[in-house]
């Protein structure tokens, strides 16, 4: 385009904004807009600032009560176990995501893989069922609608009012008053889009990458570009007002209201998952045939103790120069687990499957896209999530085998078998406090920024086909106009 | 009546050649339609999920049974499932279920360890939401109403035959009267057939289906009065929408996402960690006290047992459930405190639902599914009951009568589900 073209596009976009100036309409959209968008991003960011604060305190204050222990036994330990909290990724300030709705803190114990507590939403009103004043949703939803409101009849109204020939008449390409048009919404958007960059921008120096801040403001701006677009696609198709302006309702309605909750019922309809209590039914068979490992004579461990009294080269378990109940409940703690993970990684691969469907109606509706995208960029989709559950398994792991090499190396085993014989005897079977010290610090910090960049590309493949389709829609109308 | 049925036939011939008219009502049955059926299918598959669990449960604790005689170990090793049905009406209000567990097991073993696990669905498809009747009724039909009733005096004003038709028209009603009740009766049949439907293969009672259609029904016309009298003097149509959708957005977004903040700041809930944190040290602390220290707060709360709390060894399980339900009962002040809270929640909300009809309308519909938060406290309460049930049963065989007989097993507390008898 030649700079004289540019020019006269900057003319355009210029008389818009004066005509916003002018409309009351356009102006109270425009400040409540701008108004919802900077609530948001200001009361979301105090909410998660809070949580994060206070699940980072329940995570030091589970840790010391940890190490606080008085001297035990070490399988006590084991089942008196750990918590662990999910403290909420920087960027989530601006999409906290599924972080309400999954439990946010896990207790960990031996033998036993529990599930995540105490989800938010279910202490709520469910008065946000609908909606919640979070930037994710004032973009996604209702700065759509914003648009509509402002940019409906910038074509269709020169059309109405017959200036639109005139305009043509004098020169102006159809393309370039599109293009005109196109830039003073675009403006909008900036202005929009403006709070959430500070925001996110702010999040660096709470330790986020630059990639994700940048992948989260790019997809915004091409979310609601695509929204510009389908505006001036309606707006010089339509040849009346109201035409374009019902027409673009009604894609509001389908694509950001009925859109998202048509994939999320689709997903679960066409992807049953199995719920937990169901598939524990399945684990506990497989754990059964591995023996319980509280009870060393459970057959299960007859030849684990044959190959140990051939490594050490004894004749009787007493000779043992370890403690053999430590050394059963290692080994079938290590058994168990695998059996654990095992369906617990299947259980997470199904999940996984059903938002993937959930995903694919990206293609159909931009609100998908970025609602994806959004989330998977700051960490709080389900992938977060279920990074969450690895990690503190590995926690649960290790504590548990550290207290159970405690047991193996530090408990002799006759005082152990006696331990029930009398006060005395109980007095006996116990280690020192000191090797409480085995547990790890733990901080939980979502995946890296590459990883979420690369996991939100076909999020942003969908957006960009989305703009591809309108740009290619609005030259063909653009041509026409003239 | 001859004559009414002649302005009738009139609008609903115009209706019919009304291209976006006729799309949007087509779209309306569609939605409505897939949300029954979505909603029929989610209720199916919660009722086979629960007949699948109790066979499987049912079978597991047989084989625990079989296996172990001891009192203790049988009371340690055997789960108990609780669970939530469905109620008939519940296909049109899927409602809190998808947040709230609607099944669970447990075992005799502090039970304020246990409540709080969830067996929760996949939570972004939670946050997404789920598409149900309610939904399209309470959140969607406004917005295809203000598509159908904002333009009906400005769309005859802009093509210029507004006057002409008023002066020539026989009366008020022959004209506007007629071609609104149309448009009506016509939503009203796109968007209720399939709930019809529903209701009848979900065998949902008359009674019911007749208060729900009722509710409905207020609440569209409510919205189709609310559009055709801000339509009325109107000659821009985009400007009634305009104005009829921010309506809207106040009604379903902006109250109730500033009720959520006031509530959240005005009632104080206990972290529901505290709690489980408070039965854990509890439960843990009981190893190391006297073992009389235990026993003898349990005997306050079971003095019939009194004469048998006696210990010969340093562990007997008599011992170890009675710290365990000790434990309870120190964690019993703040969950008791956490679920006053979500109450006071609830009802704080109802208040704040009266200024918005789509929620009213969603409270009232969930409510009468037993699907909304409260039908999820009633459950937890029956599994607290429950608990209390099985520690009854479990006690006289822990503390004297010695291991319990086969027969004796049969006899076991079953825990019966009352939400499927619709109140």
């Amino acid at each position: 385009m030649s700079i004289h073209n540019f020019s006269k596009v900057v003319i355009v976009a210029k008389d818009e904004w004066r005509y916003w100036l002018r409309s009351k309409l356009a102006m109270t959209v425009l400040a409540i807009g701008l108004l919802l968008t900077l609530s948001s991003v200001v009361v979301t960011a105090i909410t998660m600032h809070e949580l994060s604060h206070a699940r980072h305190e329940l995570q030091s204050n589970a840790e010391q009560s940890f190490v606080d222990q008085p001297d035990r036994h070490p399988h006590r330990m084991v089942h008196y176990g750990h918590y662990a909290f999910r403290t909420p990724s920087p960027l989530s300030t601006l999409d906290p995501g599924i972080d309400a709705y999954t439990g946010n803190s896990i207790f960990l114990e031996g033998h036993r893989q529990n599930s995540a507590m105490f989800a938010d939403q279910r202490q709520g009103t469910a008065l946000t069922k609908l909606g919640s004043l979070t930037p994710a949703f004032i973009v996604q939803t209702l700065a759509p609608l914003l648009l509509i409101l402002i940019g409906y009849s910038s074509i269709s109204r020169e059309r109405e009012s017959q200036t639109l020939s005139y305009l043509l008449a004098q020169g102006t390409s159809g393309t370039t008053l599109i293009v005109g048009k196109g830039l003073a919404l675009l403006s909008v958007v900036g202005l929009i889009i403006a709070p959430l960059a500070v925001s996110a921008l702010f999040t660096m120096s709470a330790g986020e990458s630059l990639l994700a801040v940048t992948s989260f403001v790019v997809g915004y701006a091409l979310y609601l570009t695509v929204w510009v677009l389908l505006i001036l696609l309606a707006s010089s198709v339509f040849s009346k007002n109201s035409g374009s302006f019902t027409a673009l309702a009604f894609v509001w309605i389908l694509l950001c209201i009925v859109m998202p909750r048509v994939a999320s019922t689709s997903a679960s309809t066409a992807v049953p998952s199995t719920g937990k209590i169901e598939t524990d039914f399945a684990v506990k068979a497989e754990l059964r045939k591995l023996g319980d490992g509280h009870n060393t004579n459970d057959p299960a461990f007859k030849q684990f103790k044959q190959s140990l009294l051939e490594k050490y080269n004894v004749n009787s378990i007493d000779e043992l120069p370890v403690n053999f109940r430590g050394l059963v409940a290692s080994e079938s703690e290590a058994k168990q687990t695998d059996v654990l993970n095992q369906f617990a990684e299947q259980r997470m691969q199904a999940e996984l499957k059903q938002t993937q469907v959930s995903r694919y109606f990206g293609w159909v509706s931009p609100m998908v896209a970025i609602r994806s995208l959004s989330m998977i960029v700051v960490g709080t989709s389900i992938e977060t999530h279920h990074r969450f559950l690895r990690e503190t398994e590995q926690l649960r792991f290790d504590f548990v085998q550290g207290l159970n090499k405690v047991h193996i190396e530090k408990l002799n085993y006759q005082d152990d078998m006696n331990r029930n014989a009398n006060a005395a005897a109980t007095q006996k079977a116990r280690v020192s406090a000191d090797n409480w010290q085995i547990l790890q610090a733990f901080n939980f910090t979502v995946d890296s920024a590459n990883i979420r960049a690369q996991r939100s590309v076909p999020a942003f493949l969908q957006l960009l086909l989305w703009i591809a389709v309108l740009v290619g829609g609005i030259k063909f109308v653009g041509k026409r106009l003239s | 009546m001859n004559y009414l049925i002649k302005q009738f036939t009139r609008e609903w011939g115009f209706l019919l050649r009304q291209k976006y008219v006729v799309v949007l009502l087509l779209c309306s049955l569609v939605l409505s339609g897939f949300a029954i059926y979505s909603g029929l299918s989610e209720v199916s598959e919660q009722q086979q999920t629960i007949e699948r669990l109790k066979a499987a449960d049912q079978s597991d604790r047989a084989n625990v049974q079989q296996k172990q005689n001891d009192a203790g170990m049988l009371a340690y090793y055997s789960f108990h499932l609780t669970y939530s049905q469905p109620s008939n009406l519940a296909f049109a209000a899927l409602g809190e279920r998808d947040i709230f567990p609607w099944k669970h097991r447990i075992n005799l073993l502090a039970l304020e360890g246990q409540i709080y696990e969830s067996d929760a669905q996949n939570a972004e498809l939670a946050q997404a939401g789920k598409i149900d009747f309610v939904f399209v009724i309470s959140a969607l039909a406004p917005l295809v109403i203000i598509l159908l009733f904002h333009d009906l005096f400005a769309s005859e004003r802009t093509s210029g035959r507004h006057d002409l038709l008023v002066t020539t028209a026989k009366s008020y009603f022959a004209l506007w009267g007629a071609r609104i009740t149309v448009r009506f009766v016509a939503l009203i049949v796109c968007l209720m057939l399939p709930f019809f439907v529903g209701a009848f293969i979900a065998g949902a009672s008359a009674f019911k289906v007749a208060y729900v259609s009722l509710l409905c029904i207020a609440y569209l016309a409510f919205w189709a009065v609310l559009s055709v009298w801000l339509g009325k003097n109107a000659t821009s149509a985009p400007r009634v929408a305009s104005s009829l959708i921010g309506l809207w957005v106040l009604f379903a977004f902006i109250i109730p996402i500033l009720g959520d903040l006031a509530i959240n700041k005005t009632v104080h809930s206990p972290n529901g960690g505290d709690i489980v944190l408070t039965q854990r040290e509890a439960v843990n602390d009981a190893w190391d006290l006297h073992k009389s220290t235990t026993m003898n707060a349990f005997i306050k709360e079971y003095p019939a047992l009194a004469p048998y709390v006696d210990m010969s060894s340093e562990f007997e399980w008599k011992w170890y459930y009675a710290f365990q339900q000790m434990g309870d009962l120190k964690a019993a002040e703040l969950s008791q405190a956490y679920r006053d809270s979500a109450a006071k929640k609830y009802e704080l909300a109802g208040t704040v639902s009266w200024l918005s009809p789509p929620l009213l309308l969603q409270r009232s519909l969930t409510r009468a599914a037993n699907t909304d938060s409260v039908a999820a406290y009633n459950y937890e309460q029956q599994i607290r009951d429950y608990h209390q049930q099985l520690r009854e049963f479990y006690y006289p065989w822990l503390f004297y009568k010695g291991d319990p007989t086969k027969a004796a097993l049969e006899n076991m507390p079953r825990f019966e589900s009352t939400t499927q008898t619709s109140k």
